[in-house]
């Protein structure tokens, strides 16, 4: 079995979409994911903001947020492709950042390590050991 | 600190102090003492750039879009490796330019 990984999925539709539309894109990303064995984190919805070039003449865009688990890559794949051939859906952009906030945390830890190891290092510290 | 560059010494010279004859204008030494630049993710501590920041992202590109240099915003060379990741992807997702229409 793969290991796990972790996706942020940004999509971005038409301003002029409504709402209910939007929950309808959102919920067949959710069993497409459930399909795969993964699991969503976060969803979040961001709503119109302006994009920083046009996209299909458009200058705004309703944009939403995903955070999730995956352990297949069909699943990414699968995503991208019902975002591609959905109407309202401008654009979108999968990132796979476990890697990074693998090294993220290695850095916190490391940091928080160094701390712990030298504690007189901090002022405070040091003036209540020496009195 | 810094090596006293020629061209700047004479023109700060030319602007304040009394003009005596001879082949080169007398100057008072500028004595300037260059800012340190520090990398504002290291003092920060952040272990991690987020393509989604984009008020912070807008802090290290042009107005035309292009990404300001290191060596002008004095960010380390690991951090801005991270920035340059960032703001690829920020651009991809429409949140930053590539060009701005000017």
């Amino acid at each position: 079995m793969a290991e796990e990984r972790f996706y942020e999925l940004i999509f971005i539709c038409r301003p002029d979409t409504p709402e209910a539309e939007i929950d309808k894109v959102v919920s067949t990303l959710q069993t497409i994911v459930d399909e795969h064995q993964g699991r969503i984190e976060k969803i979040d919805k961001w709503g119109v903001r302006r994009l920083a070039y046009r996209v299909d003449k458009s200058r705004e865009g309703f944009f939403v947020f995903l955070a999730m688990y995956g352990r297949q890559g069909d699943m990414i794949k699968e995503l991208e492709r019902r975002l591609k051939v959905s109407e309202p859906v401008l654009k979108y952009m999968t990132v796979r950042i476990d890697e990074e906030l693998k090294r993220q945390n290695k850095l916190v830890a490391r940091r928080e390590r160094r701390l712990a190891r030298r504690p007189r290092k901090t002022p405070g510290e040091s003036a209540t050991a020496a009195s | 600190m810094a090596p006293h560059t020629p061209g700047h010494s004479s023109h700060s010279g030319r602007s304040s102090g009394p003009r005596t004859g001879g082949d080169r204008p007398r100057k008072p030494r500028r004595q300037y003492v260059r800012r340190r630049k520090v990398c504002r993710f290291c003092v920060d501590k952040m272990d991690y750039v987020d393509y989604k920041n984009v008020d912070l992202l807008k802090t290290f590109i042009l107005d035309r879009g292009k990404v300001i240099p290191r060596r002008i915003t004095g960010t380390c060379a690991r951090h801005q490796r991270w920035l340059k990741v960032a703001i690829k992807r920020a651009r991809n997702i429409a949140l930053l330019p590539f060009a701005a229409g000017i």
